[in-house]
């Protein structure tokens, strides 16, 4: 039986902050643009020249020196509120102490960030709403804050893109510096779960046994082995872990079922890609929970990529990986089965 | 955009930013007071509203209240419309006619500001809202009394400016190092800004406050009168402490006695606001009698009916003149003497009447105390020396009364006139004949306050030039004006002050009782009277506010006392070592041990790391070594042991221990010199 996805609803177009966001990340390569900025300067500079100005009147019709001296130091003021945050900024370090490995495109990461300063942290790429990290009421100086990014798509990041920005320490005039900060661990972005696929009922479903059937590992024990990561919790064997210390896993026999084929090829167009990811995913998902084994056929960096996913993670990494464009048209997702009951 | 703008903010929480714009805006006030600019009721009041305006915003800042706008926006309508009112109810001539209103509008607005500042952006309106306090009252600041309220208001406001970038970024806290760093960058671009920008050398077309507070007629037409509270003595600027026990200047008088040299205190007398430093000048006497100048041809008659006063040009002093502006600011009581540069022209004075001498000199008839302030247009003629030289060519003569009067000698000084030809023989001039005076009585006279008092009877010119040469001011100027008297060349003696020095943060001139000074005028054809100071060769420079800065700063550190300062500071410094080391001792034997065993490996390269025990560094440092007898460690574990398996070693091993490490060296060969300290294995 082959399944093949039925049509998308309609694309929006990136929102006015995701423009901004990929227009500042674009100047990360522009080694003059790339670097410390004021932000919405005019204001703040005709603001401090007007009261220049206005202060020089006053000096020059009072013919007062208390006049001009309490200028000269309103300059010092407002020059040095102007400058100041450039020079900081510059000085400023952010590195990021912990972050998740996995994450949904369009769902909240949250990231731990630790600065120098007390920065306002802007992430870009991913995108997520600014926050403020840095030596503060509640965090000591270096403690890292919570920096919340919003992935809009899939992608693997071993870094992230953030734009900080001080206006330390009179709040006069905001500068800004785009740096990429690399992450300790790569963040696997995997789509959205979206709609799965109309899978076909189950012969047991057919029978009003679905409820009282709980999913179990296919194959059949073979022995225990030490856990490697991916293993899943299931998988376990307490005596064995009691018995050596460490944590044993079963290990299986080859599935005795045949696998569900499901293969993934993405459009060209990056938000249609996004959407399909995401039904494929979901369509994994479903057939994950069903208990049956998956393989995901995507195409990769290197090339197309046939391989068994074992749980949701596996399969979400999977997708994140896959590439846009692979095949000529609109994309698709085919599920093909080969057994009776599957 | 303009419905983003009136947007309300987001209510603001910090009470130390809403104390800070509050201080800032007291501050204000409080400074506009100071100056005379707000009334004491008006300022109480404002400061009080304001106050309860500030409670008033942080109590309703999360639940405005409907009726405040409105309110508020009618007392703004009610000031407005009074200001108004004031400014057009009489003829309004300059600013400073609307100073006074205005720092009352601005006070009023602050107090309706007050009762409506619920978010961070209201109160940053409210700290640029006192700087215009701040303004008003500092052009009317003359002393650095003033500098109170300006550190006090930037202390405030850059609190709050903090405070406002604590609140923007959700409890940022500046480090110490950003706040000194960013506060010595305020000071310092302020510094360069004074130092670079020239004085704000007021306009030329602005009239001048004058006021004369407490004022008292002055008994006696045209007299002059001394402190004002004892009109009947001369002026009394100084305190007596020096050896003649003599206070006060004494020449502010009728007459001048050059046998005593009062001593002169150090306090202001007065501030003057002008383009350029002069001498200023009080009074000139014509008549000498040996030991004392008199003044006997002013003949002083009574001008004007009212500010400002034309003051009529004397019939000796016939030459234009560039005309400059200086205001006079009366720091204590003085005589009665109107103060001016050069020849005084029109004088701004808060007086019905003036008294003007023929000589130039200008008499008030009230008592002149603490904030008297007055103005004078003043006609500078600077002649050059070559237009001096060829004066003589004019033909112009002094009247035959007044040459008289300006050449009269008490007797022959046979012997002063003689030694004048002798130096003045060569030189063709009138001027040169002056400069080559000048210039001998520099090279062969001494200048000294602290000399006796002159013998009664005692001639003072005889006594300074044929006796010790050493004098001040009086004598020496005496002696030049006699010595040209003798010569046939008219001239008389001034008094007044010397410029003063220049204050570069009020922009006036600082005149001080020690001051007071003694001058010679000589006549020239077409030019008039000319000021000659033999006293002090060089005249005044204008400086710029950096050479004052930079002046003020040098002096007094190049009197500083270096001996007693630099053996404090080594005290201190050798305290602060003593202190440094007494804290860093090991507090136990084991301490002392580790951090010899960590010397030794410093000096080996192999730093410990902030993770690894100490045995584990005695282990690597026995490997570094190539000792498999494991010294370091043994030792390590005499500290282990003991430290925390409570068995302390016995004195005699903890003796041998420190020992030992205190022998022990490593070779740093280069191959374990660059060996990484992680590929160090202890032993385990």
């Amino acid at each position: 039986m082959t399944l093949t996805a039925g049509p998308l609803p309609p694309v929006s177009p990136p929102t006015a902050r995701e423009r901004r966001a990929a227009r500042r990340v674009g100047m990360l390569g522009n080694r003059r643009k790339g670097r410390v900025h004021p932000l919405r300067a005019v204001l703040p500079v005709a603001g401090a020249l007007l009261i220049m100005v206005a202060w020089g009147t006053v000096a020059r019709n009072s013919g007062s020196g208390w006049v001009q001296a309490l200028g000269a130091a309103l300059a010092g003021v407002l020059l040095t509120g102007m400058v100041w945050p450039a020079l900081a900024l510059r000085r400023a370090r952010v590195h990021c102490t912990g972050c998740p490995t996995d994450g949904s495109a369009g769902l909240p990461v949250e990231i731990m960030v630790g600065a120098s300063a007390r920065v306002r942290v802007e992430p870009l790429e991913p995108s997520g709403p600014e926050t403020f990290v840095g030596p503060g009421n509640r965090s000591q100086r270096g403690e890292a804050g919570i920096v919340t990014l919003v992935p809009g798509g899939r992608g693997i990041h071993p870094s992230i893109v953030v734009e900080l920005a001080t206006a330390a320490p009179f709040g006069l005039l905001w500068w800004a510096r785009t740096v990429r900060v690399p992450l300790p661990t790569d963040l696997h972005i995997g789509p959205r779960p979206g709609t799965a696929l109309a899978l076909p009922p189950r012969h047991d479903e057919r029978a009003g046994e679905s409820s009282r059937r709980i999913p179990t590992v296919v194959g059949e024990p073979r022995g225990v082995r030490p856990y490697r990561p991916g293993d899943s919790r299931r998988w376990v064997h307490w005596p064995a872990t009691a018995h050596s210390g460490e944590l044993m896993v079963r290990e299986m026999e080859g599935p005795t079922a045949e696998p569900i084929l499901v293969n993934v090829i993405l459009p060209s167009s990056p938000v249609v890609a996004e959407q399909l990811a995401g039904r494929a995913y979901a369509t994994v998902q479903e057939l994950l929970d069903r208990g049956s084994p998956v393989l995901l056929g995507t195409v990769e960096v290197n090339g197309p990529c046939l391989a068994r996913v074992a749980d949701r993670r596996a399969a979400s990494r999977r997708l994140a990986r896959a590439v846009n464009g692979s095949g000529p048209g609109p994309g698709e997702i085919t599920v093909e089965t080969t057994g009776p009951d599957r | 955009m303009v419905k983003r703008a009136n947007r309300p903010g987001a209510p603001e929480h910090s009470i130390p930013l809403r104390v800070a714009s509050a201080a800032a805006v007291l501050t204000g006030i409080a400074a506009t007071r100071a100056e005379g600019e707000l009334s004491t009721l008006v300022a109480i009041l404002t400061g009080g509203l304001v106050a309860v305006g500030m409670v008033f915003s942080y109590l309703t800042r999360e639940r405005p209240q409907g009726w405040v706008k409105p309110t508020l926006a009618i007392a703004v309508v009610v000031a407005f419309s009074w200001f108004f009112y004031r400014i057009t109810s009489h003829t309004v001539t300059d600013i400073s006619a609307v100073e006074s209103p205005l720092a009352v509008l601005f006070a009023w607005i602050q107090v309706t500001h007050a009762f409506d500042v619920p978010a961070r952006r209201d109160l940053s309106f409210s700290l640029a809202g006192s700087a215009s306090l701040m303004a008003v009252a500092a052009a009317q600041a003359v002393d650095l009394a003033f500098g109170i309220y300006v550190l006090a208001w930037l202390v405030f406001g850059l609190w709050g400016l903090m405070g406002m970038w604590r609140s923007a970024s959700e409890g940022g806290r500046p480090g110490l190092p950003g706040v000194v760093g960013s506060l010595a960058a305020v000071a310092a671009v302020a510094l360069v800004v004074v130092a670079v920008l020239p004085a704000p050398h007021v306009a030329q077309n602005i009239s001048f406050p004058s006021a004369s507070p407490g004022d008292v007629a002055i008994p006696g037409q045209g007299t002059i009168t001394g402190d004002g509270k004892n009109p009947n003595e001369p002026a009394k600027a100084g305190a007596p402490g020096g050896p003649t026990q003599v206070g006060g200047f004494l020449g502010f008088s009728k007459h001048l006695d050059t046998a005593l040299r009062a001593s002169l205190g150090n306090q202001v007398i007065m501030r003057v606001r002008g383009s350029s430093s002069s001498y200023w000048i009080g009074e000139t006497f014509d008549q000498w009698d040996g030991t004392s100048w008199i003044s006997t041809g002013r003949n002083l008659q009574q001008v004007g009916t009212g500010s400002p006063f034309g003051i009529p040009e004397p019939n000796d002093q016939n030459s234009p003149g560039t005309p400059t502006l200086q205001t006079f600011y009366l720091a204590t009581y003085g005589p009665n003497l109107i103060f001016h540069a050069a020849n005084a022209r029109v004088v701004w004075f808060p007086a019905g009447h003036l008294f003007v001498g023929s000589d130039g000199t200008v008499l008030s008839p009230v008592t002149m105390g603490p904030g008297t302030i007055y103005t004078v247009q003043s006609s500078v003629n600077q002649a050059s020396p070559a237009l001096l030289r060829g004066s003589s060519l004019l033909g112009d003569r002094l009247p035959s009364g007044a040459l008289k009067l300006n050449t009269q000698l008490p007797q022959s000084y046979t012997r002063v006139a003689n030694l004048a030809r002798a130096i003045t023989d060569t030189q063709p001039t009138t001027y040169d004949k002056v400069e080559a005076l000048i210039s001998w009585i520099g090279s062969n006279t001494h200048y000294s306050t602290n000399i006796p008092p002159l013998p009664k009877g005692a001639d003072t010119v005889d006594n300074f030039l044929f006796g010790s040469r050493i004098g001040f001011c009086e004598q020496i100027s005496t002696t030049l004006a006699v010595m040209l008297r003798s010569l046939g060349i008219p001239a008389r003696e001034a008094v007044g002050y010397v410029g003063g020095s220049y204050n570069p943060i009020t922009d006036l001139w600082e005149v001080r009782a020690n001051d007071a000074h003694a001058w010679v005028q000589v006549w020239f054809p077409g030019f008039g009277w000319q000021s000659f100071d033999p006293t002090a060769a060089v005249p005044g420079a204008d400086p710029t506010p950096g050479t004052a800065l930079l002046r003020d700063a040098g002096g007094p550190l190049s009197r500083l006392p270096v001996v007693p300062i630099g053996v404090t500071l080594a005290v201190v410094t050798l305290l602060v070592v003593v202190r440094r080391w007494w804290q860093r001792r090991p507090g136990s034997w084991e301490e002392e041990l580790t951090g010899r065993i960590e010397r030794v490996g410093i000096r080996a390269g192999r730093r410990r790391r902030p993770d690894e025990t100490l045995t584990e560094y005695a282990g690597a440092l026995d490997t570094l070594a190539g000792d498999r007898s494991g010294t370091f460690r043994s030792l390590a574990w005499m500290v282990e042991e003991s430290a925390y398996g409570g068995r302390p070693p016995s004195a005699e091993s903890r003796r041998r221990a420190l020992e030992t490490v205190r022998s022990v060296r490593i070779d740093r060969g280069p191959a374990q010199a660059d060996q990484p300290a992680q590929a160090v294995q202890p032993g385990r």
